[in-house]
């Protein structure tokens, strides 16, 4: 039971962890734009040169056009494939896509093993044993969990490899990256061990998934302890779903609000709107910088202080 | 030989922290290769003992000593002080959210230094990857202001914070152009532009650091007198009577200016430094407008005659003041928009940044000068003979209308109608290289800072351009196409430096020369290659 409670706070610190990140980006005040071309929610022929809006005469008399389907275009490839450093960083790549198409793999295959064991749960005759859909199941989760442990395992310690001999990762490279990397190997290696010695369609992550929605209460719960490497598996898995929000590693989902509240953040001004009465706001706020041409004095607000003079400075 | 640096090298004493050797920097082809061996001059010691002068071979702010321990100990607590308000939506709701999410994200993954030129042009130097000085900050940040940072700092990266690292740190802020090269390759979205472009930002708001052509002679000048090139309103007005003149001796058509016309569909704001140095841009627009009929007005009001707003490169306040000017007067003239001429920074800092500060009747409508010129040129509203322009040209893109506007198309839809010889650059548009005057560089020349500049942050550019005329015999004289005064003034420099004129004949101008050049009412010609006329009737 101890491993389930476990399960259970770290997947609780994950949801708690990701909600506060994501919970803090919205509330934060909207800041300047500073976006950078291209633009991909432009229409495709001004995405295909990196466009914008602003090349039209008298832009903000026209309805804006925005297409979801080119910013589709970039943001899959780049999110299932690493596009971008494909085409920037090639070596680093090699590594760096098995390493993180493994992760998406486990995150697919432990979202199938939710399914697997809600079915199960259901008692739905559809899924009895020897059915086409439990077997179809059964093993499109053998398939995606393998595929996610060998390219997993390629990737972290290929990553691990790369980052300790190639100098210019090296130079930079701190305690924490080798560690964040050697933790997800720990979880690849031990994972691919235990399936290997005698699990191979990944029974035992089926069983524990079903005892994680049953509370360890499931007619025939998996019980890590039955070997090392799956108490390692779990064990690892686990902290690391607690970890990762937590560091930043987070860019899985942070680089949503990177591509979207900054570098394509593109919306105008318009008189009126919300982003307008949010400006309002900020100018309202009071700073405190201390250099004397700002003449802050925290009592001022922006409004005033953009509205004034740079105080004299003494030479 | 290059010795790895790492970022807690920043605050271990030294001479120089990073010296280029003769022969380190990325070499130039013929006939250029008697610069390969050229260093940086070094810096006078006279000049340097009492400023922070370790960094590298140069100096952009000249950062006085502290005299004391008890100063040092002052200035530390005043950064870090400095440095908590970054992170504070009171002392910086403009750019919190891009500077937390760039902070917290970095996988230290150097994509972004094989896109940067200053990198590449320095032979690779590590204080010039764009991730080092936002990492200082970074260690910085982690180790001082967060709870348990010191003890964190052992396994997340360590740095001692002594009065070295911070005035290092300062210098460092300013080898980057800000061009934001870096960012458009990060697989993250990380932005290490951003977080230098902070670092400058600390400098100035809260311990009144800045390179003074930027601050003292540049925002602060530009509120106090009306120009940052120090001209007063009737001084303005002057250039533009003397240009009016030149205009029609150069071309035998005679233009006014309309100065302060209330209710005209469109404000010219120009950036100041073309009607001193570049009389003939300010002049050409004058003669396409009135040849166009486009209803026009100049504002004689101090601030309003100068589109640049150094305050972007590193004050938001000071940012914040002149873009607030720049949308009353517009406000005030009851004008239908405001229109940016060939200013790179002056659009990005009115359009695009200003936009999230402007409202109520201050938001007035601004555009980009190549849009409206496009507007004129390919709708016919001007007569045109390509035929005028048949000289090899090449179009430099401005980082600020570039990539940093998506203004890509309107200016080379218009040289492919007025230049059969435009050619493009490798690469260019949205992945160009910057001229390597940005972020100020342009107009700073304190120290040898010009000689760094045209040696390492220039040289990108200056090998694109020798590199899209390779073709062209070294005779023909050839057109780099530069729409921004900033740009400009670093290409001129360039070219003066390396004697491109005499070794082949290349020059620059503006985009709108080229159009008045091609005009088919004009009797001589505005563009000149070191004299002899670029057409003859």
């Amino acid at each position: 039971m101890g491993f389930y409670i476990l399960s259970y706070l770290c997947i609780a610190v994950f949801a708690l962890a990701t909600a506060y990140r994501i919970y803090r980006q919205f509330s934060l005040p909207v800041h300047v734009r500073w976006e950078i071309y291209p633009v991909q929610h432009e229409p495709a022929a001004k995405v295909a040169y990196g466009g914008s809006y602003m090349e039209e005469i008298d832009w903000w008399e026209k309805k804006r056009e925005q297409s979801l389907l080119s910013e589709l275009r970039y943001m899959v490839p780049e999110i299932l494939f690493i596009r971008g450093l494909w085409k920037e960083n090639r070596c680093l790549w090699l590594v760096s896509f098995p390493f993180h198409f493994g992760l998406y793999l486990m995150i697919a295959t432990f979202v199938l093993l939710m399914v697997h064991a809600g079915f199960t749960l259901s008692g739905a005759t559809v899924f009895a044993a020897g059915s086409a859909l439990r077997t179809f199941l059964d093993g499109l989760i053998a398939i995606m969990g393998w595929m996610g442990l060998i390219l997993g395992n390629i990737g972290s310690l290929g990553l691990l490899y790369k980052r300790w001999t190639d100098p210019e990762l090296r130079n930079y490279s701190s305690p924490i990256d080798y560690f964040n990397i050697l933790f997800i190997l720990i979880f690849f290696l031990s994972a691919f061990v235990s399936s290997l010695s005698g699990n191979p369609l990944l029974e035992d992550a089926r069983a524990y998934t079903l005892g994680l929605m049953t509370g360890g209460r499931s007619p025939a719960p998996y019980m890590p302890g039955q070997s090392a490497a799956g108490v390692v598996a779990i064990v690892s898995a686990s902290l690391l779903a607690a970890y990762i929000p937590l560091t930043h590693m987070s860019h899985m989902f942070m680089k949503y609000f990177l591509y979207h509240n900054v570098k394509w953040d593109d919306a105008p001004n318009r008189p009126g709107s919300r982003i307008e009465a949010a400006i309002l706001e900020n100018l309202g706020l009071k700073p405190t910088w201390a250099a004397k041409h700002i003449g802050a004095d925290g009592q001022k607000s922006w409004r005033d202080i953009a509205s004034s003079a740079p105080k004299e400075e003494k030479k | 030989m290059n010795k790895p640096l790492n970022p807690s090298d920043l605050a271990k004493p030294s001479e120089c922290l990073c010296h280029i050797e003769p022969g380190e920097l990325a070499p130039l082809p013929p006939p250029y290769e008697d610069f390969n061996q050229t260093a940086i001059p070094p810096l006078k010691p006279d000049k340097t003992k009492n400023i922070e002068a370790s960094l590298d071979d140069t100096v952009a702010i000249g950062i006085p000593k502290p005299a004391s321990r008890e100063e040092e100990e002052e200035l530390v607590r005043r950064f870090l002080a400095g440095l908590q308000k970054l992170f504070e939506k009171e002392n910086n709701w403009t750019f919190l959210q891009p500077l937390m999410l760039s902070m917290e994200h970095c996988a230290k993954c150097q994509t972004c230094s094989n896109a940067c030129p200053v990198y590449e042009m320095s032979g690779k130097k590590d204080i010039h990857r764009p991730m080092f000085r936002a990492e200082v900050l970074r260690r910085i940040y982690n180790k001082y202001l967060k709870p348990g940072g010191k003890i964190a700092a052992k396994f997340t990266g360590d740095i001692d914070l002594n009065w070295t690292t911070i005035a290092r740190l300062a210098e460092l802020s300013y080898r980057c152009t800000l061009c934001r090269r870096c960012a458009t390759v990060c697989p993250i979205g990380v932005d290490n532009a951003l977080i230098n472009h902070e670092i400058r930002k600390l400098f100035s708001q809260e311990m009144g650091i800045a390179p003074k052509e930027i601050h003292e002679k540049g925002t602060v000048q530009h509120l106090k007198v009306g120009s940052s090139t120090g001209m007063n309103p009737l001084a303005a007005k002057d250039s533009m009577e003397f240009i009016q003149e030149e205009m029609e001796e150069i071309t035998g058509y005679k233009v006014e200016v309309p100065w302060d016309v209330e209710g005209a569909d469109i404000l010219l704001i120009h950036n100041a430094g073309e009607m001193l140095a570049w009389p003939e841009n300010v002049g050409a627009f004058a003669i396409i407008f009135q040849a166009a009929g486009i209803s026009w007005t100049m504002s004689s009001e101090a601030v309003g005659y100068d589109a640049v707003n150094y305050g972007l490169w590193y004050d938001d306040v000071q940012f914040s003041r002149v873009a607030v000017k720049h949308a009353d007067i517009a406000r005030r003239l009851k004008v239908k928009k405001i229109l940016i001429g060939e200013c790179g920074h002056a659009h990005k800092a009115l359009t695009v940044i200003a936009d999230r500060l402007l409202t109520g009747d201050l938001n007035v409508p601004r555009e980009s000068a190549m849009v409206t010129l496009e507007e004129i040129v390919l709708k016919g509203r001007i007569k045109l003979d390509p035929r005028r322009n048949t000289f090899p040209v090449t179009l430099h893109d401005p980082c600020n209308i570039v990539r940093a506007m998506g203004i890509v198309e309107p200016q080379r839809r218009i040289l492919r109608k007025i230049a059969p010889g435009f050619r493009e650059m490798t690469p260019h548009g949205v992945a160009n290289y910057c001229c390597g005057g940005g972020s100020g560089f342009a107009i700073m020349s304190g120290y040898n800072f010009a000689e760094w500049r045209n040696l390492v942050s220039s040289r990108k550019k200056f090998l694109q351009i020798l590199e899209a005329f390779k073709d062209e015999t070294q005779e023909v004289p050839k057109y780099v196409c530069a729409p921004c005064s900033n740009c400009k003034g670093a290409i001129r420099d360039i070219f003066g430096y390396y004697h491109a004129e005499e070794r082949s004949r290349l020059y620059y101008g503006g985009l709108i020369e080229l159009i008045v050049n091609a005009m088919a009412d004009m009797k001589k010609p505005i563009i000149n290659f070191g004299g002899e006329p670029s057409w003859t009737e």
